[in-house]
C-alpha cells in the first residue's frame, strides 16, 4: 500500500465513507457466509473459532471494540498455539468504568492498529470455521457493527452460544422437562467455568476469556453424542443465536 | 495463558523438565488440548497406532491389557503430569494396550515428529522415556501375564527343580577325535560355538575340547596345530545325567573345575550343558544354599553359606516369587541354618542333661522375616526331676546358649537389642516357669507383659524336643481365649497405630510432592495387621502363629475374618512384597535395609493398591474399637 493511498484511506475514514473489501477479505468473508456448508460436517471434522471481544461498553451505538481474542479448535481438540489475540485503538473512547473491567489503558491502546487493520485478520482467521463465544450475540454485534459500518457487509455466517448449549445440555438432562425457568442459575462465563472446574484465567481478558469459553465447549461437545447431536447442523439447531 | 500454561506444566514433569525454554515453547505451540469423559477409551489395544504422545494435564487414566481369555490386567495407573502413548507413536505400531479415562481427564497432545525429534536429539529426554515406558511394559505387563499362565505355575517353578536335560542343549557339534587341532579351532570358529565333542568311530563321545583348551594347551604352550585333537582334549569326560537335576550338574562342574559337561542318558550323548546355563542357579538357589548348609562341620562354614541368601532373594523376585513364598524359603533356610548351629552346640556341649526345645519368636516365630532379622530366641526345658539335675540343666544351657548366641552373630544374625535372645536367662526356662510368664502376662496385662506377649506368643519350635512347645503353645491357646481385660489390651495395642489415610488422599486428583515424609511401613502398616491376626487368633483359640497361617485359619471361624480374611491375606501379601523389594533395592544398593517407604517412588498402581490397604486396615480397626471399647473413640 503506497504512502497516497494511507492517507487517502484515512481521509475517507475521517469522513465516515465505507470502503470496499480487499479480494482477501472479500474471499474470507465469502468463506464465513457460506459456511452453510459445514453444516453437513461431523462435529469431531469442523472446525471452530472461539471467540471473545472486549469493548470499552455494553452500548452497541457508542461503544467499540478494545481487543479479540480467538482460539481454534478441530473437532474436541484446541489447538493451542494457533491463537488470535489483539489489542485494537478503540474508534471510541475508552471510559473509566470499562478499563477497570479489563484493565486495557487508553495509553496501552493508542499505540494499537485501528479495528480497520485488525478485523481483515480476524475474518481470516476464521476461514471457513463455525464461529462460537459465550453469549456470543453481544461480541458479534460489535463485529458486524465495524464490518457494516466499513464494507456495509455482515458476518452471516451461523454462530453458536456455549450458553445456550449449557442450558439445552441441562434441559436433556432433567429427562426433557420443561427447562425451570423459575430456577436462578448463573450463566456467566466465570460462573459455568467453575462449575466445570476449567481454571480461570485473567478475567475480562479476551484470549483468556475464549480459551476458557473453548474448555467449555469442549466439555459440551463430549456430553453431545449421548445427546444424539452429531453434526454442525445439529449444534447450530441448540446453540444458535 | 495458552502457551505459558504449558510451558509452565511442562516444566514441572520429566522428562520435559529437561528441555530447554525454547525447545518447551516449541511443543507448546504445537500442542492441543482434548477432554476425555470418566469411561472414554482413549486408545484401543491392538488398536491403530497413536499419533500423538498424550500427557495427563488433569485426572487420570487405566493402562490395562485384555487378555485373549481371563480378565483384565492392569499395567498402570497414569495420572497428572504421566504420558502414555509413547511406545505405539514412536513405533508406528499397534497400541499395546487399552487406555481408558478413569475420571474426566485433560490430556496435552504432541505430535508425533515433535517428539521424535526431541527423541533424536536429546538423550535425557530419550533416556527417562524410554526407560519408564519399556521397562514398565516389559517387566511388568510380561511378568504378570507370565505369572498368571499355567506352564510357568505361579513364579514358583524354579530352575533348581529342573532336571539337566530340560535346559541342556542338544544342538551338540561332535567331531572325529582324529582330526587336527587346526581343523577342530576352524570348526568351532565357523559354528561359533565354545566346545566340541569329539566321538570314536563308533559315535561315542570320548573326550571334549573346550576354548580354555585351545588357549591354554596350545597357543600358551606353542603347540603345533597340526597334530591330532586327541593330544588335547579332555578325556576324563564328567557327565551328568539328564535326569539329574542341575544343582548337583552344577556341583561337579564346581568340585573338578569345569565349564562344561556332556549330558547323557544311559550312555548316550544327548546334549551339553555349560556354566552359563546354571549361572541362574549358580550359588543362588535355596536349594543347593540349603544342600551347602548341609555340608559345613564348622560355624565358619556356614558363614559362607549365610551370606548367599540374600542373594536368593534377589533370585526369587526377579523370577516373581510372591511374597509369602520368598518369606517361607527364607525362613527354611534360616531354620536350618539355626539347626546346623543347634547340631554343632550339641557336639561341643554333649547331650543336655534333660530334654529341651529351641524356639524362635516374633517375625521369625511367624516365618515372616524378609532378610537376616535380629535374634529372637528362646529355650524351653523339660522341669528337672532333682535339684542336682536343676544344677546341671542350668550350667549347660547356659553355656550352650551363650554359643549360639555368638554363632549367630557370626553367622550374620545381628543381637536382639530387647535382649529376647535364650542367653538371657529369663528365657530360658523349665516348661513350668514358662507357663507360669505366660499365665501372669494374662492375668495381669501390664505394658510390659502385653509387650512380651505380642513377642513370645509367636513363638515355633526349631529343634529338640518338640512336645515341650507343643505343650506350651496348648496351654496358652486354651487360657488366653476367655480373658477379656488381656484380649483388650492385645485389642489397644493392635489399634494404636493407624495406617497413613491421608497420606495418599491427593493420589490421583492432586499431585503427591508436597507428602516428603517417608512412611515406616512395618509401624504403621504390617504391625497393626500383624497385631489383628494374633489378637483374633488368640481369641478365637486358634493356635496358628504365621500371619496369613492364622487369617487362613481364621476364615473358617465365624467372625470378621470370614468376611475380610481373602482382603486382609492380600494385603498382607502386598505390603510385605512392597517391603521385600524395598529392602532388596536398598541392599543392592549397599544400604542397610529398613522399613521407610517413599511413596514417590511408588508406582500409581502400587499407591492405589497402598491406599486401598491402609482403608482395609482402619476399617477393621474401627471395629476392634467397636467390639473392645464400644463408646468411646479412640
Amino acid at each position: 500500500m503506497t504512502l497516497a493511498m494511507e492517507i487517502f484511506r484515512g481521509r475517507r475514514r475521517q469522513k465516515g465513507a465505507r470502503r470496499v473489501p480487499s479480494k482477501a477479505l472479500e474471499d474470507s468473508l465469502d468463506t464465513l457466509k457460506d459456511s452453510y456448508d459445514l453444516l453437513g460436517l461431523l462435529i469431531e471434522d469442523a472446525r471452530f473459532v472461539i471467540f471473545d471481544t472486549e469493548l470499552t461498553g455494553l452500548k452497541l451505538r457508542k461503544d467499540s471494540i478494545v481487543s479479540i481474542g480467538a482460539v481454534k479448535m478441530v473437532g474436541g481438540r484446541i489447538h493451542l498455539g494457533d491463537y488470535f489475540y489483539r489489542l485494537v485503538r478503540p474508534e471510541t473512547a475508552l471510559t473509566g468504568r470499562s478499563v477497570l473491567i479489563h484493565e486495557i489503558t487508553p495509553e496501552e491502546v493508542s499505540t494499537c492498529p485501528d479495528i480497520e487493520t485488525l478485523l481483515p485478520e480476524f475474518i481470516e482467521y476464521c476461514r471457513d470455521s463455525v464461529l462460537v463465544g459465550h453469549f456470543v450475540s453481544v461480541d458479534l454485534g460489535f463485529v458486524n457493527k465495524e464490518l457494516k459500518r466499513l464494507y456495509n457487509r455482515t458476518l452471516q455466517s451461523p454462530a453458536i452460544d456455549t450458553q445456550r448449549i449449557y442450558r439445552w445440555l441441562a434441559q436433556q438432562r432433567e429427562n426433557g422437562c420443561a427447562y425451570h425457568e423459575g430456577r436462578i442459575e448463573e450463566l456467566d462465563l466465570t460462573s459455568l467455568a467453575g462449575r466445570y472446574r476449567i481454571p480461570v484465567g485473567r478475567a475480562h481478558n479476551a484470549l483468556d476469556d475464549a480459551y476458557m469459553t473453548a474448555q467449555l465447549f469442549q466439555r459440551f461437545l463430549a456430553e453431545l453424542p449421548g445427546a444424539g447431536i452429531r453434526t454442525v447442523a445439529d449444534l447450530i439447531r441448540i446453540g444458535r443465536l | 495463558m495458552l502457551i505459558t500454561d504449558t510451558i509452565e506444566f511442562l516444566k514441572g514433569i520429566p522428562p520435559f523438565q529437561f528441555l530447554e525454554e525454547g525447545a518447551l515453547g516449541e511443543l507448546a505451540s504445537g500442542a492441543t488440548l482434548e477432554f476425555y469423559p470418566k469411561g472414554t477409551m482413549i486408545l484401543k489395544q491392538d488398536g491403530q497406532p497413536s499419533d500423538y504422545l498424550r500427557v495427563i494435564k488433569k485426572g487420570g487414566v487405566k493402562v490395562y491389557i485384555q487378555p485373549e481369555q481371563g480378565e483384565e490386567i492392569i499395567i498402570d495407573y497414569r495420572s497428572e503430569g504421566d504420558s502414555f502413548g509413547l511406545l505405539s507413536m514412536v513405533g508406528q505400531d499397534r497400541s499395546r494396550a487399552n487406555v481408558t479415562a478413569i475420571e474426566d481427564t485433560i490430556c496435552y497432545l504432541f505430535e508425533r515428529r515433535t517428539i521424535q525429534r526431541l527423541i533424536d536429539t536429546n538423550p535425557h529426554f530419550t533416556e527417562y522415556f524410554f526407560k519408564t515406558f519399556l521397562t514398565k511394559y516389559i517387566d511388568k505387563t510380561y511378568k504378570e501375564m507370565r505369572d498368571r499362565s499355567l506352564l510357568y505355575g505361579g513364579g514358583e517353578k524354579l530352575l533348581f527343580t529342573t532336571p539337566v536335560g530340560e535346559i541342556a542343549n542338544p544342538d551338540v557339534v561332535t567331531a572325529s577325535q582324529d582330526i587336527t587341532i587346526r581343523e577342530a579351532a576352524s570348526l568351532m570358529s565357523g559354528r561359533r560355538i565354545s566346545c566340541l565333542v569329539l566321538v570314536d568311530a563308533e559315535g561315542a563321545p570320548v573326550g571334549i575340547v573346550t576354548d580354555r583348551d585351545l588357549r591354554d594347551k596350545v597357543v600358551a604352550k606353542g603347540r603345533d596345530v597340526d597334530s591330532p585333537i586327541r593330544r588335547i582334549m579332555s578325556v576324563s569326560l564328567i557327565r551328568t545325567d539328564v535326569r539329574d537335576y542341575c544343582f548337583e550338574a552344577l556341583l561337579k562342574m564346581v568340585r573338578y573345575n569345569i565349564h562344561h559337561m556332556l549330558v547323557v542318558d544311559e550312555g548316550k550323548l544327548r546334549g551339553i550343558i555349560t556354566n552359563h546355563d546354571l549361572m541362574m542357579i549358580q550359588g543362588t538357589s535355596p536349594i543347593s544354599v540349603a544342600k551347602e548348609i548341609e555340608a559345613q562341620q564348622t560355624i565358619d562354614g556356614l558363614v559362607g553359606a549365610s551370606q548367599k541368601i540374600n542373594r536368593i532373594v534377589g533370585l526369587l523376585l526377579k523370577e516373581g516369587a510372591k511374597a509369602g513364598n520368598i518369606t517361607r524359603i527364607i525362613s527354611e533356610i534360616n531354620d536350618r541354618m539355626l539347626k546346623k548351629i543347634l547340631w554343632l552346640a550339641e557336639r561341643t556341649f554333649g547331650q543336655p542333661p534333660v530334654p529341651y526345645c529351641w524356639i524362635v519368636m516374633g517375625s521369625e516365630g511367624r516365618k515372616e522375616q524378609t532378610f537376616k532379622t535380629d535374634q529372637d530366641n528362646a529355650l524351653i526345658y523339660d522341669d528337672p526331676a532333682t535339684p542336682e539335675e536343676e544344677g546341671l540343666a542350668t550350667e549347660y544351657f547356659a553355656n550352650f546358649s551363650v554359643f549360639m548366641r555368638d554363632a549367630l552373630v557370626q553367622c550374620g544374625f545381628p543381637l536382639c537389642p530387647g535382649n529376647y535372645m535364650a542367653s538371657n536367662p529369663s528365657w530360658r526356662q523349665p516348661l513350668s516357669v514358662w507357663k507360669e510368664y505366660f499365665s501372669n502376662w494374662i492375668k495381669t496385662p501390664t505394658t510390659d507383659a502385653i509387650l512380651f506377649s505380642a513377642i513370645l506368643f509367636d513363638f515355633r519350635p526349631i529343634h529338640g524336643d518338640i512336645t515341650l512347645a507343643e505343650r506350651l503353645r496348648a496351654y496358652l491357646t486354651q487360657l488366653a481365649s476367655n480373658e477379656d481385660m488381656f484380649l483388650r489390651n492385645l485389642a489397644e495395642m493392635a489399634v494404636k497405630l493407624r495406617p497413613p489415610l491421608g497420606f495418599f488422599r491427593t493420589f490421583v486428583v492432586e499431585k503427591s510432592g508436597e507428602h516428603k515424609d517417608a512412611l515406616n511401613l512395618k509401624y504403621k502398616c504390617i504391625a497393626p495387621m500383624v497385631d489383628i491376626a494374633r489378637l483374633y487368633s488368640l481369641a478365637a483359640g486358634v493356635s496358628e502363629v504365621g500371619t496369613l497361617d492364622r487369617i487362613a485359619a481364621l476364615k473358617r471361624l465365624p467372625g470378621a475374618m470370614a468376611e475380610h480374611g481373602d482382603d486382609l491375606e492380600q494385603a498382607f501379601e502386598f505390603l510385605s512384597l512392597l517391603r521385600i523389594h524395598h529392602q532388596y533395592d536398598q541392599i543392592e544398593a549397599g544400604l542397610e535395609p529398613d522399613n521407610f517407604i517413599n511413596p514417590d517412588k511408588l508406582s500409581n498402581l502400587e499407591k492405589k493398591t497402598f491406599k486401598e490397604v491402609c482403608q482395609l486396615i482402619s476399617r477393621i480397626q474401627d471395629s476392634l474399637v467397636k467390639q473392645y471399647f464400644p463408646g468411646t473413640t479412640l
